[in-house]
């Protein structure tokens, strides 16, 4: 047995109203989609559709999700007209528009969600609760207290994280950095991040508490804590060097896997796909699925497209598809080129982030 | 040898305590003149102080087998909390570079915890004959006899582990045993000849009810009438997860109570807090299922009471041993709902295999993801046991814990003092009358005349501090 979970990633948490905010009331979205970027799968295709259902902040937000739990929540929305359903390809219905509407305004909106992607969140949450239990029962100068139970590196890197700190006036800037963070935040949300820490006489307050006393559904109670954990480690990374901002220490992460970072170091330092594949042993086809994950994961800034797609094929595509909306290009439209769909596809995620990133 | 000057020196200087209770020197100088010993002391008697002491004076590894991670874990965190920082718990839920360094340094270690099967581990079973331990104890040590055969085939062991070990003195200690349960811990542990130290299982300052129901509703509202009127902190026991939330749900909808399930399905944040607000009585009630209650040491409990049987009377005794550590009067409420039975004797089947899976599992190797009962079977396999004495032996088994639930029924059922069946059930002597004793030697449960009426509702909620006093609190800068 693994050590047991932790709120981050928690049982399975979607509801009925989880998955119309992934919905769309103008274009079909596939299901399956939907349902592997929340367990988190990585293939090319879900990754591609994921991005252009603006929906990969949630890559493997909810890993436990079953299928049977989604197709009970959309049977549900069938039965009760708020989405129509074809092959597995889902749209809102006008009612179902209406209440996607209603729910923007009333459910809790993620603000920082991405930063998930690049941080591994459950630890630094398990690392800054810890902490500030030690700091505050500190402050008090207790020596003598139950500690929480954390995974056995936080436990060991809390130790040392203490042995280099102790000396500083912690207390104050746990004190400090915590009111700055919590002023800039709506006065609800402030409390809800407050309410789950845990110190000297405060056993902290237990996620179902807090959703019960903010009338929030578990679903929602949850995406709050993972997004305003997210919101603190990007206030985190633009503040100054502090004992709270070193407990993000090494917990960085790149948003595509480390094989395909590995592949797409490797082609930014010069090599050919066919070199990169014979090297790590890989197919050709798979090195190109590396660096098409890439450029879906990565702002196009950090993604070489001008190497993959030439000037003349970009303006060939872009007139090929000029009247078209992309989400109907059709690689069957370029029967007559030489375009390969790597090429195609990698184009369309070029396209989508140009036109659609702004949204 | 040691005298019990050194213990009660040690006593003072390490507990802050001047006498001993009940059975705790009795079990010490018996340990001390070299004697393996079984102690039965009830729970709460102070069974840990016992081997922390012993390890304390003899400066020599105490090596504890333990039946749950949660109970070694709360124990090696009192041990730290007390100052101890040589204990450690080796568990499965450990990392392999974690489990490594433990078992590398463990003569650094005082106090050890691990399970049977642990322990078991050949790798591990080195390691600790290495230390040679100069203490081994069989903590909940009735778990060799209840949870034997069908559940924890390697409690089995324990007795040959003993003998690898080179055998060490040996301390076993339980709250609940009966006559039988005594005999079949010695002769499974293979120490026929050692010593007992008995203490009286009866807790006189609980009041023992047992409340009849013929609908689920009826009971549920009972429930929710008890909590209302009854002096909190209390415990409810159910024997499902599910039915603990729900119940957690509804009592703190209808009650003013503040109410929180505990169960092993619970992350280790939300289990901790729980856990935290309750014995900082931030919670009135906790909906719990057996995974709580071993390792808790909270004194002021006032009622605990069971939604479901438990499987026996052991378990009954043991859970309702939680309430009124304090020497206060207090509780024990059972809700029976005709039929429950079945329930109990469905979780009980459920984990002894049938003669068809005995003999599919005997000739079928389990896989990673196989049924518990696979393992079980192929355990015995491995063990040199034929496939018609393993039937044989889970068909009594079936049969012992059909009798351990029809002796808990009898207790549901029987009309005359509750308490007296008690005692005759363990063994032990009907001590003096106690004046608050059990619904059938009084018009029912009167919880005005037990002292345990609520006077002022308890207020409902928490404190609605705002997040500035919150951290302000948390640091010390109020």
């Amino acid at each position: 047995m693994v050590c047991k979970r932790t709120l981050m990633v928690g049982e399975e948490t979607m509801d009925a109203a989880e998955l119309i905010g992934y919905l769309s009331p103008t274009k079909p979205r596939r299901l399956r989609v939907i349902e592997n970027i929340l367990i988190g799968k990585r293939t090319v295709s879900t990754l591609y559709w994921g991005m252009r259902y603006h929906q990969l902040a949630w890559l493997g937000y909810d890993k436990q999700l079953t299928r049977q739990t989604m197709d009970g929540h959309v049977e549900r929305l069938v039965h009760d007209g708020l989405l129509s359903v074809t092959d597995t390809n889902a749209v809102l219905t006008k009612k179902g528009a209406e209440r996607q509407q209603v729910l923007r305004q009333t459910r809790y909106q993620p603000k920082a969600l991405p930063v998930r992607l690049t941080v591994d969140l459950d630890t630094f949450w398990q690392r800054f609760l810890l902490a500030t239990q030690v700091v505050s029962e500190q402050s008090y100068q207790t020596r003598k207290y139950y500690p929480l139970q954390v995974a056995w590196p936080v436990k060991q890197m809390i130790k040392k994280w203490y042995q280099q700190f102790y000396s500083a006036d912690l207390s104050a800037e746990f004190n400090a950095v915590l009111t700055r963070f919590l002023k800039q935040l709506a006065v609800r949300e402030a409390t809800f991040f407050s309410r789950l820490l845990v110190g000297h006489d405060r056993p902290g307050e237990t996620l179902l508490q807090l959703a019960q006393q903010n009338g929030l559904s578990s679903s929602e109670a949850h995406l709050m804590l993972t997004d305003l954990a997210c919101q603190f480690v990007h206030f985190l990374r633009a503040q100054s060097d502090s004992s709270v901002k070193a407990l993000l220490a090494g917990l960085s992460r790149q948003p595509i896997s480390e094989s395909a970072l590995n592949t797409l170091n490797r082609f930014q330092a010069g090599q050919a796909l066919e070199e990169i594949g014979h090297q790590r042993r890989l197919k050709v086809s798979t090195v190109k699925e590396h660096l098409l994950e890439a450029a879906i994961m990565l702002p196009v800034d950090q993604f070489p497209y001008e190497k993959l797609l030439t000037p003349q094929l970009q303006n060939e595509l872009s007139d090929q598809f000029a009247t078209q909306n992309l989400d109907d290009w059709q690689f069957n439209q370029l029967s007559n080129t030489q375009v390969a769909f790597w090429q195609f596809r990698l184009f369309e995620i070029l396209r989508s982030k140009q036109t659609d990133d702004q949204q | 040898m040691i005298s019990n000057d050194q213990f009660y020196q040690t006593l003072r200087l390490r507990f802050g305590f001047d006498s001993f209770r009940p059975g705790q020197l009795e079990a010490l100088t018996s340990l001390a003149s070299g004697q393996n010993t079984l102690a039965v002391l009830p729970t709460g008697a102070g069974k840990t102080l016992i081997y922390e002491l012993y390890g304390a004076v003899t400066h020599q590894l105490v090596l504890v087998v333990s039946p749950l991670i949660s109970l070694m874990q709360d124990q090696v965190i009192s041990l730290n909390v007390r100052g101890e920082k040589r204990a450690a718990a080796l568990t499965s839920q450990m990392s392999r570079s974690e489990h490594q360094w433990v078992v590398n340094h463990l003569k650094f270690y005082r106090y050890l915890f691990v399970s049977p099967e642990m322990l078991s581990q050949p790798q591990v079973l080195a390691a600790v004959k290495a230390v040679k331990p100069g203490l081994l104890v069989v903590d909940e040590a009735h778990c060799i006899s209840t949870w034997g055969p069908d559940f924890r085939p390697e409690y089995l062991l324990l007795g040959q582990i003993r003998h690898q070990l080179g055998d060490p003195l040996t301390l076993m200690t339980t709250a609940t045993a009966t006559n039988r349960v005594k005999a079949d811990i010695k002769r499974k542990m293979q120490l026929s000849k050692a010593a007992e130290i008995i203490q009286p299982v009866d807790r006189p300052n609980i009041f023992l009810d047992v409340e009849r129901f013929e609908a689920a509703d009826d009971k549920d509202a009972r429930l929710v009438e008890l909590v209302s009127e009854l002096r909190t902190p209390g415990v409810i026991y159910f024997s499902s997860k599910k039915k603990a939330n729900e119940m957690a749900e509804l009592l703190n909808a209808k009650t003013s109570c503040r109410v929180a399930a505990y169960h092993a399905d619970l992350d280790a944040e939300t289990r901790f807090k729980v856990q935290q607000q309750f014995m900082q009585d931030q919670l009135d009630v906790i909906c719990a299922t057996s995974a709580f209650g071993m390792g808790i040491d909270k004194n002021n409990i006032r009622f605990v009471i069971h939604y479901h049987l438990p499987g026996d009377l052991e378990s009954y005794w043991q859970e309702i041993g939680r309430a009124g550590r304090d020497g206060q009067q207090s509780v024990a409420i059972l809700l029976y709902l005709s039929g429950d039975e079945q329930l109990s004797q469905f979780l009980s089947d459920a984990t002894v295999p049938q003669d068809d899976e005995i003999s599919y599992y005997f000739k079928h190797q389990p896989q990673e993801n196989s049924a518990e009962k696979a393992n079980l079977i192929w355990f015995y396999k491995q063990h040199g046991y034929r496939e018609e004495q393993i039937k044989l032996a889970f068909t009594k088994r079936r049969e012992q814990r059909a009798l351990a639930l029809s002796q808990l029924m009898t207790y549901v059922r029987i009309p005359t003092c509750k308490r007296a069946f008690i005692q005759g059930y363990f063994g032990q002597p009907i001590a003096s009358k106690v004046s608050q004793c059990c619904v059938n030697d009084s018009e029912g449960l009167d919880l005005q005349q037990l002292g345990l009426l609520v006077s002022t509702p308890v207020s409902s909620g928490t404190q609605q501090a705002d997040w500035q006093t919150i951290i302000a609190q948390l640091f010390n800068f109020s």
